[in-house]
C-alpha cells in the first residue's frame, strides 16, 4: 500500500494551471518565428496531420495529427492545455506523453512564445487524419511509468555556459536548447532514452538507424574548425565550410532555420561555439 | 597466314586496352568532377558570406567551372557504375533516371543564367548564385547517399 502509494505520487504529472499563464495577447507572427525555430512540421508534416512513424530501440512512435481539426486533430485544445503538453508533457486526458515528443526542450521555453506558437498552428487548415498508435515494446506500453522517467531526466539542465553580458549567446541558448531541440538529437541517449548530459551536443551513433549524428561542440571532431559565420551560413544555405551540402534529416532542420532572422541563426551559432568542447563519444 | 593476320588483329585490338585501363573509372572521374565543383563554391561561397571580397571575374571562372561540368556530368552515371570506389551516387540515380536529369537541367540552367547575369556587385551575385546552389542541395538530397551530415 505504501509502495503503491509513492509509486502513485512520484507518477503523477505534474501540470501548470491558469495562474501560470501570463495576462499576454498572443503574437501570430511571433508564434511563426517560433514555429521555424521549432520545425514542428519536420516531424508533424508539412499539413501538421502528423502520421511519420519514428523508429526507436523502444518501438515505433507515430507522429499525432496537431492541425486544428476537432476530431483527429488539436482543435479543441484550450491554450493551457496546449502549454502542458508543450511544456510538461502532459496530455489534456492528464497522461504521460513520451519523450519522442521533445517536451525536455520545449519546458525551457518562455510561455509567451508557446502561446504565440499555439496562435500559429491555429491558422492553419484541419487535416482530418487519424493517425495510429504507437507501437512500443513492454514495459515502454505503460504510460504511467513515463512520470518515473520524468522524475530522472525531465528537468535536466544543459552544461551553463557564460552568456552574462552577451545576449548573443543568450539568446542563441534559448534558441538552442528549447524551441530548437538541437540536443535531443545531437546528445547520445542512455539504455532509458535519456540525455547524457556529460556529452551534450557531442553527437553520437544515429539511433535511427546507419551512420552518426555529428558533433556540433567546438571540439576537433565536431565545429572546431567551423567559424561563427560558417555555421550561420550553413543554417541558411546548406553549405558547409567546404561546401559540400547539408544532408540527411537535417535538411529539413536547415530550411526551418533559414526562415529565421539572420540574428538568430548568428545567436545560435555564437552559442555553439561557446559551449564545452567535447570529443565524438565512444560507440 | 590467316594466323598471323589474327595475331596482329589482336595485338592492334590490344594496344589500346593499357591506355583504357589507366584511364579513371566514371565513378572517380565524377568524384574528381564534384570535387571541382566544389573548388569553385568557395570564393563565391566566401563573397557571400563577406569573407572575401567581391570580384567579378572570380566569380564567373566558378560560373564556367560548373557550366563545364554541367556538360558532361550526365555521362558519368553508366549502367554498372552504382557501387564501388566508396561511391556516394544513390540507386535513384539508375531507378529514376528522369528525375535525376530534371535536377541536372535544372543546375546547368541556373549556371546559365547566371552566366548571361554576368553579376557586377555582391547583390547581383547573391541572387545569380542562389538558385545554383538550391540546385546543388537539391539533387544531393535525392540522389546522394548521405554520410554522418
Amino acid at each position: 500500500m505504501g509502495l503503491a502509494l509513492l509509486f502513485w505520487f512520484l507518477t503523477r504529472p505534474d501540470v501548470l494551471s491558469l495562474d501560470d499563464l501570463p495576462d499576454h495577447r498572443p503574437d501570430r507572427d511571433n508564434g511563426e518565428q517560433v514555429f521555424y525555430a521549432g520545425g514542428c512540421a519536420s516531424c508533424h508534416e508539412s499539413g501538421l496531420g502528423g502520421g511519420l512513424e519514428m523508429n526507436s530501440d523502444f518501438g515505433s512512435f507515430r507522429v499525432p495529427n496537431i492541425s486544428p481539426d476537432p476530431v483527429s486533430g488539436i482543435g479543441v485544445w484550450t491554450t493551457l492545455e496546449f502549454v502542458n503538453a508543450m511544456m510538461r508533457g502532459v496530455a489534456p486526458d492528464g497522461s504521460h506523453y513520451y519523450p519522442a515528443f521533445p517536451y525536455t526542450s520545449y519546458t525551457r521555453m518562455k510561455v509567451r512564445d508557446v502561446m504565440d506558437l499555439k496562435a500559429y498552428i491555429d491558422s492553419f487548415e484541419p487535416v482530418s487524419h487519424k493517425v495510429a498508435e504507437h507501437e512500443l515494446r513492454f514495459p515502454w506500453t505503460w504510460r504511467r511509468g513515463i512520470g518515473l522517467w520524468k522524475q530522472r531526466y525531465f528537468k535536466q539542465e544543459p552544461p551553463s555556459v557564460n552568456s552574462s553580458g552577451n545576449p548573443l549567446i543568450a539568446r542563441g541558448q534559448y534558441l538552442a536548447n528549447g524551441a530548437g531541440h538541437c540536443a535531443e538529437c545531437h546528445t547520445s541517449r542512455d539504455e532509458f532514452g535519456g540525455l547524457i548530459i556529460s556529452q551534450w551536443l557531442a553527437g553520437g551513433p544515429n539511433p535511427e538507424g546507419e551512420g552518426r549524428v555529428p558533433n556540433i561542440t567546438p571540439h576537433a571532431d565536431g565545429l572546431g574548425s567551423w567559424t561563427i559565420k560558417d555555421i550561420a551560413y550553413y543554417l541558411e544555405s546548406g553549405f558547409m565550410p567546404d561546401y559540400d551540402t547539408v544532408g540527411g534529416s537535417m535538411v529539413k532542420v536547415q530550411e526551418n532555420m533559414a526562415r529565421l532572422p539572420d540574428s538568430d541563426r548568428e545567436a545560435l551559432a555564437a552559442y555553439l561555439k561557446s559551449i564545452p568542447a567535447r570529443p565524438d563519444p565512444g560507440d | 597466314m590467316i594466323r598471323i593476320s589474327l595475331i596482329i588483329t589482336v595485338l592492334a585490338l590490344m594496344l589500346p586496352l593499357p591506355r583504357l585501363w589507366a584511364a579513371d573509372s566514371p565513378q572517380e572521374e565524377r568524384q574528381e568532377l564534384m570535387e571541382g565543383v566544389k573548388d569553385a563554391a568557395k570564393p563565391v561561397g566566401g563573397m557571400l558570406k563577406g569573407e572575401q571580397e567581391f570580384d567579378a571575374a572570380i566569380a564567373m571562372k566558378s560560373f564556367q567551372t560548373w557550366s563545364d561540368a554541367a556538360d558532361v556530368v550526365g555521362d558519368l552515371f553508366p549502367e554498372g557504375t552504382e557501387s564501388g570506389y566508396d561511391t556516394e551516387a544513390k540507386e535513384t540515380i539508375w531507378t529514376d533516371r528522369e528525375g535525376f536529369n530534371d535536377q541536372l537541367a535544372a543546375f546547368a540552367k541556373a549556371v546559365d543564367a547566371a552566366i548571361d547575369a554576368n553579376p557586377q556587385d555582391l547583390d547581383a551575385l547573391k541572387a545569380a548564385a542562389g538558385p545554383i546552389f538550391k540546385a546543388c542541395k537539391g539533387c544531393h538530397e535525392g540522389y546522394r547517399v548521405e554520410d554522418e551530415h
